[in-house]
């Protein structure tokens, strides 16, 4: 990086955290800082619902996925218009007109005490590990990269949120996002204007998907109904409309969004808005990654992306195996490139024969080359067990540094702290509230004064985000900690939005019978994780529909006990 | 404890959108449904066109 990519990166974050101390200087009561000041617009809460649940390893390795796997992964995310929808018109009435802080304060309005402290202690744990991880993704890709030093990157992006979510709180949050995700979108479409401007001249638009078509890469939907299959189009809608109705319904990191418009009309298009824009949002950065495969078609790519894996074969394995592993890799690209070339001008003279036989030998040479990469891998992983060829995360990243101009380097490198900030902001300001209204004001403090819980919540604020700092520091010890955390998330989201199934449709079910099904429907989803290996989109719906069919046994077996269901209040 | 400045939806609230072309929240919903739906038609016929 240059010193002017210095200059932007720096100037732009430390610009926004100035900004949004400055804007919400004067937010000093509960209201106004776990709230906003009531003035939040459709539009900026859209935006903060976007930027919340778009991490900085959404946009590094969202292309990688793209390039490597295709379009596949946009399924994911058939559940999210679904799923706000129902959100739209079930849930945020009746937050809204109880007037909660939280989502498990409603809890303990429809159910009892016990019964929030479940659901605001399952969001504290998987939110409370999956912060460090916000921060840590990022830096260990961008510090890889570029060889800054890991725990300065984390703990100076750690402490800036920090400080900024602190002073301002809920608004603050959601100012900053505003601009935050406005750099997003800056470097990502510049990335993108300048890849298509990259592509060989004599390639038009139908070549370059009929290219990226021709390699498998542009195979968006899959109906396969075989559950083993990750991504599918039955366990995005099925799966994925119980995972984001979880995520977007129960984690309190969204519910404060959302929660915070200056009426009902305002969070409910802010949530449409999202539901209308996320699935392109997600297929544009996927189709950005097919669009970087086709590029590296015509220009040499490296054997692995990760710049680790091959500074250690070079150091470690013997330099003539090392090098005949990277002749042999350019060679095979050469003949693919060829037969592309040759494919292009016969498909462009009308000789259909001849640019199918073209297309052919380059699917093979490229087949070689993939298995080339495989071998490598594998050698690479004998020699190191520790290290993986993992590349999806560092196939954007590459493309940038080796490819766009310095400025626009910087841009992009900001774009993906300000994704990872907004994200992380979002997440303290939430774990800060729910320990301050479902812990510390519940629990410890009844007759805790505004200012009081507000310098409680600070505190609270603070202490999550050194938590996170700390977890992120040692987050290397952990294998798979990606996979884990997600994991983690579908684990646990399934019983929460089970509490909230039952506390909006199932009115004859109380506080013990919900509890006990949770507990249990929880013991069932761990049981299941361990000796199952269905797709972990599964795991919410499962986990769900077992909360809510356990507490409506339990319910009537309470009732033919002579222990009637207490009298419920009014939503 | 009483939260400050509560804000009570009133039935208006709840029924306008608004917006321009949509006067209710069910053609809202219908609408990002119908876009929702075009976007699967979208992706499929892409799947289609270039396997």
């Amino acid at each position: 990086m240059s010193a002017l990519d210095f200059v932007v990166l720096i100037g732009s974050m430390l610009g926004i955290a100035i900004y949004g101390i400055w804007r919400t200087r004067d937010r000093r009561s509960l209201n106004a800082y776990l709230h906003g000041d009531g003035q939040t617009p459709w539009f900026a809460i859209g935006l903060s619902v976007m930027a919340t649940q778009a991490s900085a390893i959404t946009f590094l390795s969202t292309p990688g996925q793209g390039y490597l796997g295709g379009l596949g992964f946009v399924q994911i995310y058939f559940g999210v218009p679904i799923a706000l929808i129902i959100i739209a018109v079930f849930f945020l009435p009746i937050f809204r007109r109880l007037n909660v802080y939280t989502a498990y304060e409603f809890l303990g309005r429809r159910f009892d005490a016990k019964t929030r402290l479940l659901g605001a202690a399952l969001f504290l744990v998987q939110r409370g590990l999956g912060a460090g991880l916000t921060i840590y993704a990022p830096a260990i890709v961008l510090t890889t990269v570029f060889g800054w030093p890991l725990d300065l990157t984390i703990i100076c992006s750690g402490l800036l949120v920090i400080i900024y979510t602190v002073a301002g709180g809920s608004d603050a949050v959601t100012v900053t996002q505003k601009y935050q995700i406005g750099i997003i979108f800056a470097g990502m479409v510049t990335a993108f204007c300048l890849l298509i401007a990259k592509l060989p001249s004599g390639l038009t638009f139908t070549d370059t998907f009929a290219l990226a078509g021709g390699f498998q890469k542009l195979n968006a939907v899959n109906f396969s109904t075989d559950i083993h299959e990750r991504y599918t189009f039955w366990s995005g809608l099925l799966g994925g409309t119980f995972l984001m109705l979880s995520y977007f319904g129960t984690d309190q990191s969204q519910v404060q969004r959302y929660i915070s418009g200056s009426s009902l009309r305002e969070g409910r298009l802010g949530l449409m808005f999202n539901a209308v824009f996320k699935i392109p949002m997600q297929f544009s950065i996927l189709l950005l990654g097919v669009l970087i495969f086709v590029f590296y078609q015509f220009e040499p790519p490296p054997l692995f992306f990760n710049p680790a894996s091959s500074q250690y074969l070079a150091e470690h394995n013997s330099g003539e195996q090392w090098q005949a592993f990277e002749n042999n890799f350019q060679k095979l690209h050469n003949q693919t490139r060829q037969q592309l070339e040759n494919w292009l001008n016969a498909r462009h003279s009308g000789d259909e024969s001849g640019a199918k036989s073209a297309f052919a030998a380059a699917s093979a040479a490229h087949q070689q080359g993939e298995q080339l990469r495989e071998k490598a891998a594998k050698t690479l992983q004998a020699a190191n067990p520790g290290t993986t060829a993992n590349d999806a995360d560092y196939v954007f990243i590459t493309f940038i540094l080796r490819q766009l101009p310095h400025g626009v380097i910087g841009l992009l490198v900001a774009a993906f702290f300000a994704a990872a900030l907004s994200s992380k902001s979002a997440e303290l300001n939430a774990l800060g509230s729910s320990t301050t209204i479902d812990f510390y004001r519940h629990l410890i403090k009844r007759d805790a004064t505004d200012a009081a819980c507000v310098a409680a919540s600070k505190w609270f604020t603070a202490f999550w985000g050194l938590v996170a700092i700390v977890f992120a520091l040692y987050a290397h010890l952990v294998e798979n900690l990606i996979q884990a955390v997600n994991i983690l998330g579908s684990i646990f989201y399934g019983v929460m939005l089970g509490l909230f199934v039952v506390a909006f449709f199932v009115r004859r079910v109380g506080g013990t019978a919900v509890f006990w099904a949770a507990v249990a429907a929880q013991s069932l989803v761990f049981a299941l994780y361990f000796n199952l290996t269905i797709s972990y989109l599964w795991y919410p719906l499962i986990g769900c529909a077992t909360c809510v069919l356990l507490s409506l046994i339990i319910q009537t077996a309470l009732d033919s006990n002579g222990k009637p269901t207490p009298a419920l209040p009014a939503l | 404890m009483k939260h400050p400045a509560a804000t009570e939806p009133s039935a208006r609230e709840s029924e306008e959108t608004g917006l321009p072309f949509f006067r209710s929240w069910k053609s809202v919903y219908l609408f990002v449904l119908g876009s929702f739906v075009l976007w699967i038609a979208l992706l499929i016929a892409l799947t289609e066109l270039f396997a």
